[in-house]
């Protein structure tokens, strides 16, 4: 049944209401700032305001890519999130697969905690520990390397090194609680599927490329395009508190840089125009990828 | 007007909530609200006319119980003998310590709720306020209301606060200038029969003697030369190597790059470099010095008792739950000494010292209270009412021997929290001001346990000794502004990268680490301060 104009309004206004809520959250947060992006095209002054301030065009974009230290940058960001995308992303896949698998309940609870816990704790924190496990003079790992007579191993300063570091410590703080929205979609596999398969005689891992894999597809598929949109954005934290001077030429990131220049030297205009050039880069790539995988998967978040 | 200020206002909290998105750095705007909260101390019976003044003033968060950081002894000691007789009522706007330049910002930019006196030690932010016009001019305001300031500030530390000829800020006057000294494991010398070394070649050997001998019995641990990636440690290292310089060298050739000026192009830097490099590949320094920039690791290894030599800020070590205390209590018969040891070509020990200022007060161009603002830091720079705020009241604070303020160890709590926070109240000094350089430095040994106190007051002498000024250009060096805060980091990056690469690469790595320096700022910063002395000399 169709409900006319103000009959409609009259019966579901009490939905409509709620929405208020997360649609000003929006705008507000989401949108309103976005008229600070006028900065990327102004030679922001502090002290006139946004408004007050002079525009430049795009003055600010070629000062930008002049920047010997921006296309560094840039592709630390992306070197650093393509080799996550490539060890982080299949992580919390395997492992859920393997908690699905265990049939003691109190084992599997117990380790599904265990893993979240990582997720829980503060890059500082883990900035510390990561300090005490790789240090080259004091690390762990290294006194135990040298307490048989070996070379220490500069996970820390050594730039190659320190990128096996950093991707280790992604997946330890990350995999854990990147199962959960795996093993919810785990939790809607048909059981009739694995018990007709147990009569056919399919072992645990036919089962799992047959039927376990299949049922994930579309999670991975929209978990990827996600990731694949945040290929340009990167957190600040991870790479700021587990990079160090010695290895800033892969560490700095566009993260880092914008909080070096608009923070740190108060150059406003510089970093508008990094976040900006930032986003767009980043709808490209969710566009791009959502696009690739209607075409090839059939599967498509828009 | 009204429409504007609130446009304005507008504009600001949109642009903190786009950089707060952007950067992932919360808590910025969140306490915008803080400054209503603070109280007006006293003088509520001033007639209707009374004006009324806004100071900033540091949160440490350390108020002691009964007072807070907008009503304590100094703040109503403020109101009575400045406010009260002036019929000026004098509030303060707290701003929390670790977020000094961040809210700063955020105040500056609204324009209307910006206390009429701000400060700041970041001499960028200072340079930023100034050439974006932020900041009233206080030539004319000084000499007609502040004639003491002028006079307890001197021309010197004035010329700090100036941009481009005008007077923008007041800077505070320093006390003590001396920046850093070396130590050294006095009790290990001794146990190797070594003396103690006077030039960098004669540590060298001491150095090496320490590494193959280890007389701490630290099982191999032993660190002959403690290092970290801060100042404190490099510094004195560094620069005693640069060679002498001609005026036009220490003119052009310098870079400033935040408050200090740095020696990346002067000659003798590779040497240091060199050296450094040298000292690693043998093993003679702090393995993960690279990771350490805050030297907490440096003073943890010499707590520990692994570490032979090491360079700090000059007292650093000898306050009372400091690396030395700790030290003693980790090995007993530790002997730490400060000694100067890094000598240049000249056979000096040359090391930096601090320009002769602190923080940069300033009064916005919205205030409409400047020239109250003036008369209360008059106020504070004649008679004693500086020393009175340092110091509380004699007989119940301190007792004085020799022009000396000695605080009384045995007073209660409540007297000596009087002035808890009188380093940020007493804004027109950094530290004490006793009349001469020798005192006030007896009075920071006097204030050390008394154990400590020989060796404190030897180390206070070395980091006033040989020491090379900063050198200050009488017009704004618009590139440093720039590039400063970057380059500050690239500079580490040439330490770092430099010591770490094994010998036969040095002279590559060298060329590399310099060549990106440079093309990120630091000939930018070059070729104008090249312009300006060229233009100072006409």
């Amino acid at each position: 049944m169709v409900l006319k104009g103000t009959a409609y309004l009259r019966r579901y206004w009490q939905l409509y209401a709620l929405l208020i809520l997360p649609v000003s959250y929006f705008i507000i947060f989401k949108y309103g700032p976005m008229y600070g992006i006028l900065i990327a095209f102004k030679d922001f002054n502090f002290f006139q305001g946004i408004n007050g301030s002079e525009w430049i065009g795009f003055d600010g974009f070629k000062e930008v890519f002049a920047m010997p230290d921006f296309f560094k940058v840039l592709r630390n960001t992306l070197m650093l999130n393509f080799l996550d995308l490539i060890v982080s992303f299949p992580a919390p896949l395997f492992l859920a697969i393997m908690l699905y698998e265990l049939k003691i309940v109190w084992f599997k609870k117990l380790s599904q905690t265990i893993l979240y816990i990582p997720h829980f704790i503060s890059w500082v924190i883990i900035g510390g520990i990561v300090y005490q496990v790789f240090g080259t003079q004091s690390g762990m790992i290294n006194n135990i390397l040298m307490s048989f007579g070996l070379d220490a191993i500069p996970f820390l300063t050594d730039k190659k090194d320190w990128l096996i570091t950093y991707l280790v410590v992604g997946v330890w703080q990350s995999a854990g609680w990147g199962t959960i929205i795996y093993l919810a979609a785990l939790t809607g596999i048909n059981r009739e599927l694995f018990e007709a398969a147990d009569v056919d005689g399919a072992g645990r891992l036919r089962k799992i490329f047959s039927i376990t894999l299949p049922s994930l597809k579309p999670t991975i598929v929209t978990l990827l395009i996600i990731n694949l949109g945040h290929m340009i954005a990167i957190g600040f934290e991870r790479p700021y508190i587990i990079g160090n001077t010695a290895v800033r030429d892969y560490a700095d990131v566009l993260s880092t840089f914008v909080y070096r220049i608009g923070i740190e030297s108060g150059q406003y205009t510089i970093a508008t125009v990094v976040g900006l050039f930032q986003a767009i880069v980043g709808l490209v790539f969710v566009l791009g990828a959502n696009y690739t995988s209607k075409k090839l998967a059939d599967q498509s978040i828009i | 007007m009204e429409q504007t200020k609130r446009g304005r206002k507008t504009a600001s909290t949109l642009l903190t909530a786009t950089l707060v998105g952007t950067m992932l750095i919360s808590a910025c705007s969140s306490n915008s609200g803080n400054e209503k909260a603070n109280e007006s101390t006293g003088g509520d019976k001033a007639s209707g006319k009374a004006s009324s003044l806004k100071v900033e003033v540091f949160d440490r968060g350390n108020s002691p119980a009964g007072s807070t950081i907008t009503k304590n002894y100094l703040t109503t000691f403020v109101q009575d003998k400045f406010g009260t007789p002036n019929n000026i009522n004098v509030q303060f706007v707290p701003v929390p310590r670790s977020e000094e330049v961040q809210k700063l910002n955020v105040l500056m930019a609204s324009g209307s709720d910006v206390p009429d006196i701000v400060f700041t030690y970041d001499s960028g932010t200072f340079y930023r306020y100034a050439q974006q016009g932020g900041l009233t001019d206080l030539g004319e305001l000084l000499d007609q209301y502040g004639p003491n300031l002028k006079k307890f500030l001197g021309e010197d530390t004035l010329s700090y606060g100036k941009y481009d000829g005008k007077q923008f800020a007041f800077p505070a006057k320093r006390s003590h200038l001396g920046k850093y000294s070396s130590f050294i494991r006095q009790d290990w010398l001794e146990k190797l029969s070594l003396p103690v070394p006077t030039t960098t070649d004669e540590l060298y050997t001491t150095l090496k003697a320490f590494k193959e001998q280890d007389p701490g019995q630290t099982g191999g641990k032993v660190i002959p030369l403690g290092m970290s990636l801060a100042p404190s440690s490099y510094d004195p290292f560094i620069w005693s190597f640069i060679q002498p310089l001609t005026e036009e060298q220490s003119y052009t050739l310098t870079q400033q790059l935040g408050s200090a000026d740095y020696p990346t192009l002067l000659p003798g830097f590779k040497d240091a470099l060199q050296f450094m490099n040298k000292l690693y590949n043998e093993g003679l320094m702090s393995a993960d010095f690279s990771l350490d920039e805050d030297e907490k690791k440096l003073n943890e290894d010499a707590a520990k008792g692994l570490v032979g030599f090491f360079s700090e800020d000059d007292m650093n070590p000898f306050y009372a739950d400091g690396t030395y205390s700790t030290l003693m209590t980790n090995i007993s018969d530790a002997k730490l000494s400060a000694v100067d040891v890094f000598s240049n070509s000249e056979g000096k020990h040359a090391k930096p010292e601090y320009a002769p200022v602190g923080m940069y007060l300033m009064i916005p161009k919205s205030s409409k209270n400047a020239v109250e603002a003036v008369k209360y830091l008059d106020w504070m720079a004649s008679d004693g009412n500086l020393f009175d705020m340092q110091n509380g009241v004699e007989g119940e604070n301190y007792t004085l021997e020799n022009g000396v303020p000695i605080m009384k160890t045995d007073a209660t709590d409540e007297i000596k929290n009087r002035i808890y926070n009188f380093g940020d109240m007493a804004i027109i000094s950094n530290g004490k001001q006793l009349g001469d350089a020798d005192k006030n430095v007896e009075a920071y040994v006097v204030g050390m346990p008394e154990a400590n106190q020989e060796e404190t007051r030897k180390a206070l002498s070395i980091s006033r000794s040989d020491t090379i000024k900063p050198v200050l250009f009488d017009r704004p060096i618009e590139a440093q502004a720039k590039y400063g805060t970057a380059l500050q980091d690239k500079y580490k990056e040439i330490i770092v990268k430099t010591a770490m690469a094994k010998p036969d690469q040095f002279e590559s790595t060298y060329e590399a680490a310099i060549k990106d320096y440079m093309a990120n700022g630091g000939q930018a910063i070059l070729d104008e301060r090249t312009k300006a002395y060229e233009a100072m000399k006409k």
